[in-house]
């Protein structure tokens, strides 16, 4: 079986890292950081783990109708999208992510775009 | 520079935040610019703690005054983060005057990092409990194919060594017309009905200790006796087949699809083991296996036949009656018994 890119990358060691890299990174971004104001500090830090995870084959899987689900009371506009997808390009790349695996990650997560946005 | 300015400007600018307040009052005197960064401007002599909401002063005032020292936690937001910083007081003197020294830690991070182990090991957990799930399956359906101590040695060496069992009865079972019925029913249908038979056939077998080894079309063989030996293992076979064919009575009084079998019984040796590497499946082999099959055709509709071998062994709940003889692949004459339930003994029951 080929190995997902959570395992490839050393697995909840360094994707820890990413998750915390990309946590700070979302809050300090004035597009993004709002949509995070009202909400606990553990519900933020669980909703990347699993999304980090879930995007690198780790252990959390998301169906399309729960990421629906689950974004639906917010106004993600296309903007907000983007802003992520740059945000979590830089995190992957600064990490030692490989070019082509930041491909096959944001790729997963262009995937989703139609679930969550406007 | 004198070493007291020196030490006040390293105090402003390190990254633990450094407060010092009057003991009695608990108005600040001092704190560094770390400090005021995460709590915000204050003033010299205002009320430092009424910053902090729900911040017990009284347990803070004894602790100082029993131990000299008090540690506790606070939680803020600093823009839209959650800030976690653990409160250190301790009580010191300042020329003389008693003053409490208050350090503060972030501890935000440590915060972030539990409750990222919380969000994995959660995860992991159910993954974890849906592979036990998935496994539990897998054995489960191992075990409907093979006895459980194959299943054992199997998990456990990879591999089966056959091994004989001697003796055993083997109880082999067809359909008379199967061909016929197929041909004249809906493939889906004599599929439905076979199901419903061989899962009462199942049930009959587990009851008697006659369980089922194989059911290919409408040939369905059981064994009594494997894996762990028993004295009674005729008796078993022959309770299995003639509750087998009280249930076809029954079923055919109120089904459409008549279903007629007839039934070959032997004792004596078979080998058992797993064959095939990819598509493995647990079979028994050998002189009982060919005898049982070579007298079901011997079986009129609705009969079993069964060798000497198993006659000798029934007791007298079962009759036996001589119904001509077979020749056996070495060349031997094999004399053939119709075997029924003794009517009494059927209807103490």
């Amino acid at each position: 079986m080929e190995k997902s890119l959570f395992d490839k990358y050393g697995g909840f060691s360094v994707v820890s890292k990413i998750v915390l890299d990309l946590y700070d990174r979302l809050l300090d971004d004035d597009d993004v950081g709002p949509f995070f104001d009202e909400i606990d500090m553990a519900r933020i830090v669980d909703h990347q783990t699993k999304f980090v995870s879930s995007l690198m084959g780790g252990p959390a899987s998301y169906t399309d109708d729960q990421i629906r689900k689950m974004h639906a009371h917010l106004e993600i506009h296309q903007l907000h999208f983007d802003k992520l997808q740059t945000l979590l390009r830089a995190t992957l790349a600064d990490h030692g992510v490989a070019p082509e695996d930041q491909d096959a990650i944001l790729g997963a997560f262009e995937a989703r775009r139609n679930l969550v946005t406007e | 520079m004198t070493i007291a300015a020196i030490n006040e400007q390293l105090l402003r600018a390190i990254g633990v935040g450094v407060a010092l307040l009057d003991l009695q009052s608990l108005r600040l005197r001092f704190c560094n610019d770390t400090f005021r960064g995460w709590f915000g401007e204050m003033e010299v002599g205002s009320k430092l703690l009424d910053q902090f909401q729900d911040f017990d002063v009284e347990a803070l005032q004894a602790a100082l005054a029993a131990e000299g020292r008090y540690t506790t936690e606070t939680t803020f937001r600093l823009r839209r983060r959650t800030m976690t910083v653990a409160m250190d007081f301790n009580r010191a003197l300042d020329e003389d005057e008693p003053i409490a020294v208050l350090v503060c830690q972030n501890i935000s991070r440590i915060k972030e990092l539990e409750s990222m182990i919380d969000s994995y090991s959660m995860m992991v957990e159910r993954n974890t409990r849906e592979i036990k799930r998935e496994k539990e399956q897998v054995e489960k359906l191992l075990l409907n194919m093979m006895p459980r101590s194959v299943y054992e040695e199997y998990k456990t060496f990879g591999i089966v060594t056959p091994r004989l069992y001697d003796p055993v009865s083997v109880v082999c079972l067809d359909f008379v017309g199967f061909s016929e019925m197929v041909s004249a029913h809906e493939p889906g249908v004599i599929v439905s009905e076979l199901n419903d038979i061989y899962t009462a056939f199942d049930r009959i077998g587990e009851q008697f200790g006659c369980a089922r080894i194989r059911a290919v079309g409408d040939l369905y063989i059981g064994v009594a006796g494997l894996p762990d030996p028993t004295e009674d293992h005729a008796q078993a076979a022959a309770n299995a087949a003639i509750r087998f064919m009280r249930y076809l009575n029954q079923r055919n009084g109120s089904h459409p699809i008549q279903w007629r079998c007839r039934v070959g019984i032997a004792s004596g040796a078979v080998v058992g083991s797993v064959v095939g590497v990819q598509k493995y499946i647990y079979d028994v082999f050998g002189p009982a296996v060919i005898t049982a099959s070579q007298l079901r055709y011997k079986a009129e509709p609705m009969t079993i036949s069964g060798n000497r071998a198993v006659v000798e062994r029934l007791g007298d709940e079962f009759t036996a009656a001589e119904a001509g003889s077979i020749t056996l692949s070495d060349g031997s004459e094999e004399t053939v018994f119709r075997i029924a339930a003794e009517m009494r003994a059927a209807q103490e029951r």
